[in-house]
């Protein structure tokens, strides 16, 4: 009997409070890796009505203005009127300097790489699949696209529709096969209460539902639930009417909760935090072991201990579809990628990612998740192991 | 306004409250009810009461401005906006409270049709209380079940009353006809009983009101007496009227010309003093115009409109003001404009006469209580006694006196301000004026280096940019320009096309139409807020008061108990009297007040010398309480002076200080850097600097970046007058919108140079070659990205950077793209030298160092790592441009804990002084701009710059540093802790001996062993042998650790419970050895003189040695670091001895005192028992001294 289930997953918009702290965190460590690439940077931010509180703890020379780069994000995010506003919120700073010692003792930069080791007890997740083209699965690559069509929609009719917004798409599996779109679900918000339902059901119709799906294989069909905010208006939305926190929308970053995913947040940390890097180490590690062709979904277990350069243990699981065994393929990931601190920094030069984006990189990484976003070219979603991988079968 | 009536009409028809009335209003169409509209459709139904029963007060609605509805669909709400916040007074059973109305109540109604009045429109202060008044009007049933209206209304435990609201039935036929009129209905006489029913309706909202022309009604006014610069009227309805005094009182006070006003509703008089050149015509035509409705007072709040000039556009903005943007206004009509606006002039503060201060000596308890006692004792025929009371108080209040007036005419002596000339276009004309005679709607002409006379609306702007430091705190000047605004509440610093007055033009010229002046400005909007704000009472004067009240209290009580024991055992009325009397007079610390005014004064005087201004007494010992010490950044900080502080040419950084150029701490030599050089040498070239020959070197005029630049080139060497002269400038082109860079092309020989500086990634995105080391080659992509990197980095430490690059051999106008990059500018406004020193010497003082500034939180981080705030690495700031959006809860949590406030408005640094006080904290604030003068004065110290800082802020603060050298400030800190803990010392010893006295005399008296101390022997005790030493203690030098203790707690009482069990036991001491040496000498000569002469003076004298070891509360006797020496201390201690000796053995003081000559026995038995007490008390601090570890000392590590 074929098994027949839902998935849903869910993503917010660059406006939703918790995306709002995680870009401005992701915009302080980029600002700051730009100035200073061997940087150590922990950046949190919280954002209640009218206050955003920020707490950036950092080894550092580069030195930035957080209340400035706060509210330029604030207002990239579409604050820019009402209540909660990019020009007159309150920006509530801790800065806590660490003395340049906390950053590597050496100067030379590579010897500085290898001499890197974990600094958290983690253990981390990658997951790739073969539902959609970039590996992602499907539920959290649609509500991704969705959000980012949506984002896009509210900052054209800026008048009307405020920027704080969320999206969910269900999938119907079928044989671990998505088979059809069971229900989309916008909550977008408005500046005014008077905007009337039928035009924003239609706006987010015509011009966020349709071009998200254009280049689908999926689309919606006329069985699909489409629901366009069922709790009735949202008016104004944003940090006016929620609070948001740095980290806390980690479904959204990964994997749509479709995979496992470790608990730690990735914005706002330095690359030499491994509960982040590992985090895009396992996900390069697992999208490599499905573009080779050795299985159709792929996780990626890399578990790190303190004071450890290598993952005390790299593990790979295909849940029945790889083409060699579980440990077979374990041994050939932890062959192929060199999974240590410094060596993860090293193979996507995660500083200098930094420094070629003018720091801005980050900060869009930090919306609209940290994996599958091919207008981005992130280095670990690049499919550059797979002769790797490849060659270590044929030379076996 | 016909809805209105026909609402009114309605509502009211079948029998309405003033709660159906608020919510029928919201049921209105219109948006906004201007005041005196709905006044006249009130007083039409004769229905004004209604408004006079909720909002408590008839003057509200007498200010009501205009009524605001929202649109529909809103939230219901009723919003009342007055003309200007107000202060009622009150009468209530528990006293007289004033009620603090906002400018804006806002009434909102819920589902159930109640009304409830936003928190904190209303706040009641009453004794120290301040609360919030909470007014809801609520729906309920009476006894019989029927529907009434009733009115809530409770502040704290002040106030909780629930009554009916009337109901109010219009009678059937109302006259309906309605009168349409022209001007606004002539306000009704204030003491008309409720709003009798006029035929008056409403009248079209007149954008620019005109002010009223109708007659003022006949105010009863008459001329008690006229003397030079004195009137006294007889005012009718001033007679038991307190609001009438109180808005007549405000109207007048602060008037140019009027010295001072006093009001009296018992007699229904006004004195008024004033200057020439006013006349008592015009005074009395003043207050004609203030009773009659005619004149707000505030110099023309009312009649000038308040509109947010700034998103209008010049034609609008001409329009609302009626002027012409090209001809300005005629000459005529600006002379009549000024007869109906007033005379552009800001109100001067005023100052205490000598008679208040005077006066102001006597207002104590103890003082009292004495003079009391002075008057009994001379009635009972105790005139010696009587003589001897007065004495102290006259002592205490000439000291007090002296030094305070000596303090206030110091102040007086500061040399004031100047009202600045406009150059104004009339009648097409452009002449210059004084800036008095600006009238709204005059066209002014802007010139660099100009004070602007008025507020303002730019309708041309040349280049021309503002500083605006005195009013927003920002020392980067504005660039101004035209176009209206979008933001309707965008704060003053954002407002571009709009000048204020007391800022400066520091570049360019520009054309603008005043919009407001006087008080109408936004400075004195600033010094009406002043006005508004109360000094808070000193710690001090708190704890000195309630121990004064309880000791009054305690002693008066003992007497009354002596007194009555004594008539029990049949001691002889007036003999007991006197005893009581003079008991009394030892008990009532009455040398308190003597020694804290001495004490304080010559702390002052000390606090003088070294350049610390004090402007009250008191605020010397509040110093010493300081927990907070909010600097301004702009001026206090910093210099207010624009410094080249970093270049950056190739991969080099070059740092620039008060010593000149150096690299990573090694110093350059002139000439030692060809690329720096270069860069200097193009900025002196780029610039439209203009050098003045002076005798000490060339004067410097133009911006405060290229000044910053060629002072730069100056120093370093660089002969900019040959340099220009070697280059003669062909053409200049200034930085404009879009392009955020200047250049200016030279002559060099045959050729060209053109020079090129401003915006780094403007300048280098025109370059593409770079100068280093001499030689010129390619800008690679490596090359720019590392400039960039470094532009990000110097603008991230709050620089202004500019980029410079250079091209020789161009004629060519057009804009070129191979440049040649030399380097990168970094210039800011530099820390004073000596301020990362005092931070840290704060910190050790357990003071807290708050930066307060305008600017933009990276200049303000920049400069707080610079000067070391901030605690164990980590640095807190607060970035907020809206801090009144804030919770006044949140603020207060906050404000503990930031180190940083930046983008902060003058309003806002009140906000900060205020949360900190909310917090239970001692605040001291500097400032020196006109914008710091309402945070000034709502700290417990408010700090002015004495060079720098502006006479407003002058005025309200409690010290001035004179030389603006920040470094005194810790010792007056010094100061204040020693003053304060002398204070506390003399108090001790003056409780400890004055306890003794009256213990003896109880015990004595108890016992009914007879009398051991004469009442003139009790009083000599009190004035010799106690006011010396207390004086002295009150000069003992600081103890060596004072700076390194933490601040004491204000709250805590002056004595904890262990101080006052140590006074218990060593007057226990004191008291002892007295009766030891009384019932000695009782066993051996009996009841008499010698007896007598014994006690007393072993009491003298174990209290003058006592006196020694009072002198530190913590060093003993075998102290391995003994005390600074206290001469004042060794002649208390042996006059006192003398004189004690003297009362023994001169014959005359012998009669008056009752005493006899001792033996030589006695004499030995007397220092054996008076060296007791003394020792006693040195071994209790020994014994103490391990266990003394302050509570705040462990709290101040938490924080």
């Amino acid at each position: 009997m074929a098994s027949e289930y839902v998935f849903t997953s869910e993503s917010v918009t660059a406006g939703h409070p918790d995306k709002l702290c995680d870009q401005i965190s992701d915009a302080l460590v980029g600002h700051i890796l730009w100035q200073d690439p061997p940087a150590r940077v922990v950046a949190e931010c919280a954002v209640s009505t009218g206050i955003l509180f920020v707490s950036l703890k950092a080894a550092t020379t580069a030195s930035i203005d957080i209340p400035r780069l706060a509210r330029e994000v604030i207002l990239e995010a579409g604050y820019d009127r009402g209540s909660f506003n990019g020009r007159t919120c309150t920006v509530m700073t801790n800065q806590l300097e660490e003395p340049e010692a906390a950053r590597s003792g050496a100067r030379d930069r590579e010897s500085a790489l290898s001499e890197l080791v974990a600094q958290e007890n983690v253990t981390l997740f990658g997951f790739a699949c073969t539902q959609t083209p970039v590996l992602l699965p499907l539920p959290i690559w649609l509500a991704n696209r969705l959000a980012q069509r949506l984002d896009l929609v509210c900052r054209e009719h800026r008048d009307e529709l405020a920027p704080d917004g969320k999206v969910q798409v269900g999938i119907v599996y079928r044989d671990h096969q998505p088979s059809r779109i069971h229900s989309l679900t916008l909550v977008a918000s408005q500046r005014q209460a008077d905007l009337p339902l039928a035009r924003l059901r239609q706006t987010i119709i015509e011009e966020v539902v349709k071009p998200a799906f254009e280049h689908e294989t999926l689309v919606p069909d006329s069985e699909t639930r489409l629901q366009i905010n069922p709790e009735g208006p949202v008016v104004e939305g944003g940090p006016a009417l929620h609070a948001g926190l740095t980290g806390r929308k980690t479904g959204a970053d990964t994997y749509g909760g479709y995979a496992r995913q470790s608990s730690a947040a990735l914005s706002g940390k330095d690359p030499t935090r491994i509960d982040r890097t590992g985090a895009y180490a396992a996900r390069h590690a697992a999208k490599n072991v499905v573009a080779a062709g050795l299985a159709s979904r792929c996780e990626v277990q890399l578990s790190y201990s303190i004071g450890f350069r290598d993952p005390v243990s790299v593990r790979v699981e295909t849940f029945g579809t790889g083409a060699l065994s579980d440990d077979e393929l374990s041994e050939r990931v932890a062959r192929a990628f060199d999974f240590s601190v410094g060596g993860i920094i090293r193979r996507f030069d995660l500083a200098g990612l930094a420094a070629r984006s003018r720091g801005r990189l980050y900060q869009r990484l930090a919306a609209h998740g940290h994996f599958g976003r091919p207008e981005l070219a992130l280095p670990w979603e690049a499919t550059d192991g797979v002769e790797t991988l490849l060659e270590t079968v044929t030379y076996r | 306004m016909a809805e209105l009536s026909a609402l009114l009409e309605e509502v009211f028809a079948g029998g309405g409250t003033a709660r159906t009335l608020l919510v029928a209003l919201t049921s209105l169409p219109c948006r906004t009810i201007p005041g005196h509209v709905f006044r006249a459709a009130l007083d039409q139904y004769g229905l004004r009461s209604t408004f006079d029963t909720i909002l408590q007060d008839r003057e509200v609605i007498e200010a009501l401005d205009a009524v605001h509805l929202p649109a529909s669909g809103e939230t219901r709400a009723v919003t009342l906006r007055l003309i200007r916040p107000l202060t009622l007074h009150q009468r209530i059973g528990v006293g007289r409270m004033r009620l603090h109305v906002n400018r804006e109540l806002l009434l909102l109604i819920d589902d159930r049709d109640e009304v409830t009045l936003r928190r904190g429109d209303i706040r009641m202060s009453w004794m120290r209380m301040n609360e919030e008044v909470l007014v809801r009007l609520r729906r309920a049933r009476d006894r019989s079940g029927a529907p009434v209206d009733m009115l809530a209304v409770s502040a704290g435990h002040v106030i909780s009353q629930t009554y009916p609201l009337d109901v109010i039935t219009l009678p059937p036929r109302v006259p309906r006809e309605r009168v349409t009129v022209e001007a606004p209905p002539p306000p009704p006489p204030r003491l008309a009983p409720p709003a009798p029913v006029m035929a008056s309706a409403a009248a079209p909202a007149a954008v620019l009101p005109a002010p009223a022309v109708s007659a003022p009604p006949a105010a009863v006014i008459s001329v008690v007496h006229r003397s030079p610069g004195r009137l006294r009227l007889r005012i009718a309805q001033l007679y038991r009227n307190e609001v009438e005094k109180a808005r007549l009182e405000r109207a007048l006070r602060g008037r140019a010309g009027i010295v001072s006003v006093v009001a009296s509703s018992l007699t229904g008089t006004l004195l008024l003093r004033f200057a020439a050149p006013l006349t008592h015509q015009e005074v009395e035509r003043t207050v004609e115009r203030i009773l009659s409705g005619e004149d707000a007072g505030e110099g023309g709040r009312r009649q000038q409109a308040h509109h947010p000039w700034h998103i209008f556009d010049i034609e609008q903005t001409a329009a609302l003001l009626g002027t012409s943007p090209d001809r300005g206004l005629s000459e005529a009509g600006a002379l009549e404009r000024l007869s109906q606006y007033g005379p552009n002039l800001l109100p001067q503060a005023v100052s205490r006469s000598p008679l208040q201060i005077m006066l102001e000596q006597f207002a104590s308890l103890p003082v009292a209580l004495l003079g009391v006692s002075a008057v009994v004792s001379i009635v009972t025929g105790g005139l010696v006694d009587g003589v001897v009371i007065l004495g102290v108080v006259a002592l205490n209040a000439g000291i007090g006196f002296t030094t305070e007036y000596w303090a206030e005419q110091t102040i007086a002596g500061l040399n004031r301000g100047l009202e600045p000339h406009a150059v104004v276009v009339r009648d097409d004309q452009e002449r210059e004026v004084a800036g008095e005679t600006l009238v709204p709607g005059d066209l002014i002409i802007l010139r660099r280096g100009m004070a602007v006379p008025a507020d303002a609306r730019l309708i041309l702007a040349d280049h021309l940019s503002v500083d605006e430091s005195a009013l927003t705190g920002e020392s980067v000047p504005v660039n101004k320009m035209v176009a209206p605004l979008d933001e309707r509440n965008a704060p003053l610093g954002s407002r571009t096309n709009m000048v204020y007055r007391g800022t400066v033009v520091t570049g360019g010229s520009g054309r603008a139409l005043v919009v407001a002046t006087g008080v109408a400005t936004e400075i004195g909007e600033i010094q009406r807020l002043l006005g508004e704000t109360e000094q808070p009472e000193t710690p001090l004067q708190r704890q000195l008061r309630t121990l004064s009240g309880q000791l009054v209290a305690g002693s008066l009580a003992l007497c009354g108990v002596v007194f009555g024991i004594g008539l029990v055992r049949n001691q002889g009325f007036l003999q007991m009297f006197k005893t009581a009397i003079a008991l009394a007079v030892a008990a009532v610390p009455e040398g308190l007040p003597t020694v804290a005014t001495t004490t304080l004064a010559i702390g002052l005087r000390r606090l003088e010398q070294q350049g610390v201004l004090v402007r009250r007494l008191v605020a010397v010992e509040t110093l010493g309480a300081v927990e907070f010490l909010c600097l301004d950044k702009t001026g206090t900080i910093t210099r207010n002076e624009m410094t080249l502080v970093m270049v950056v040419t190739g991969e080099r950084r070059y740092d620039h200080g008060a010593g000149g150029f150096s690299i990573e701490g090694q110093a350059l030599p002139p000439g030692g850097s060809p690329d720096l050089e270069a860069l200097l040498r193009l900025t002196a070239l780029c610039s439209e600097v203009r050098l003045e020959p002076a005798a000490d070197g060339p004067r410097l005029l133009g911006t405060p970046t290229e000044t910053a630049l060629v002072r730069a080139a100056l120093e370093q060497g660089i002969d900019v007058e040959a340099l220009r002269a070697r280059y003669p400038l062909l053409r200049t082109r200034l930085r404009s919108e879009g392009r955020g860079f200047m250049d200016t092309l030279h002559q060099d020989g045959n050729g060209y140079l053109l020079a090129v500086k401003g915006s780094p990634d403007q300048v280098l995105s025109l370059c593409d070659r770079l100068s280093e080391a001499g030689t010129v080659r390619p800008l690679t992509e490596e090359d720019r990205e590392r400039i960039l990197v470094d532009n990000e980095r110097m603008a991230g430490q709050a620089l202004r950077v500019l980029g410079v690059a250079y091209l020789p051999d161009d004629g060519r106008p057009e804009e070129r793209r191979d440049l040649i990059w030399v380097g990168l500018a970094g210039i800011a406004d530099p820390p004073r030298p000596e301020i990362p020193a005092l931070v840290e010497q704060l910190r050790a003082a357990g003071v807290r160092t708050i930066m307060i500034t305008g600017d933009q939180s990276a200049t303000a981080t920049a400069i707080a790592r610079q000067i070391g705030l901030g605690h164990k690495g980590h640095l807190e700031s607060l970035d907020a441009a809206q801090l009144e959006t804030l919770p006044a809860d949140v603020l207060r949590s906050l404000a503990e804990r930031v180190d940083i406030f930046s983008r902060v408005s003058p309003a806002h640094k009140l906000y900060i002084v205020q949360a900190l006080q909310r917090a239970g904290h001692v605040v001291a604030m500097t400032g020196d701009g006109i914008n710091d003068g309402p945070a000034l004065r709502a700290a417990d110290i408010g700090i002015a710059m004495g060079v720098s800082g502006s006479e407003v802020a002058q005025e309200v603060a409690d010290m001035i540093v004179r030389d603006d050298n920040l470094a005194t400030i810790v010792g007056a800190i010094e100061q204040g802790r020693t003053i304060s803990s002398d204070i506390k010392k003399a108090v001790h010893f003056i409780l400890a001996s004055n306890t003794s006295e009256i213990a003896i005399t109880l015990l004595a008296t108890a016992v009914g062993t007879g009398e051991p101390l004469s009442p003139l022997q009790l009083l000599w005790i009190n004035l010799v042998t106690d006011v010396f030493p207390e004086l002295a203690l009150g000069l003992e030098p600081p103890e060596c650790d004072v700076l390194r203790q933490p601040p004491r707690d204000p709250h805590a009482a002056m004595f904890n419970r262990r101080d006052v069990r140590r006074i218990g036991m060593e007057s226990a001491m004191l008291t002892g050895v007295a009766l030891g040496a009384y019932g000695w000498g009782l066993a051996r000569y009996g009841m008499g003189p010698r007896t007598s002469t014994l006690t007393f003076t072993t009491l003298t004298t174990s209290q003058l040695l006592y006196a020694i070891s009072c002198r530190s509360e913590k060093r003993w006797l075998f102290d391995r670091k003994p005390s600074a020496a206290n001469p004042y201390m060794t002649f208390a201690v042996g006059a006192g001895l003398g004189l004690q000796g003297a009362a023994t053995l001169l014959p005359g003081l012998r009669q008056v005192l009752g005493t006899t000559p001792l033996g030589p026995s006695d004499w030995l038995l007397v220092l054996a028992l008076a060296t007791g007490p003394y020792l006693a008390s040195e071994l209790l601090k020994a014994i103490e001294r391990p266990c003394r570890v302050d509570r705040r000392d462990a709290d101040s590590h938490g924080q």
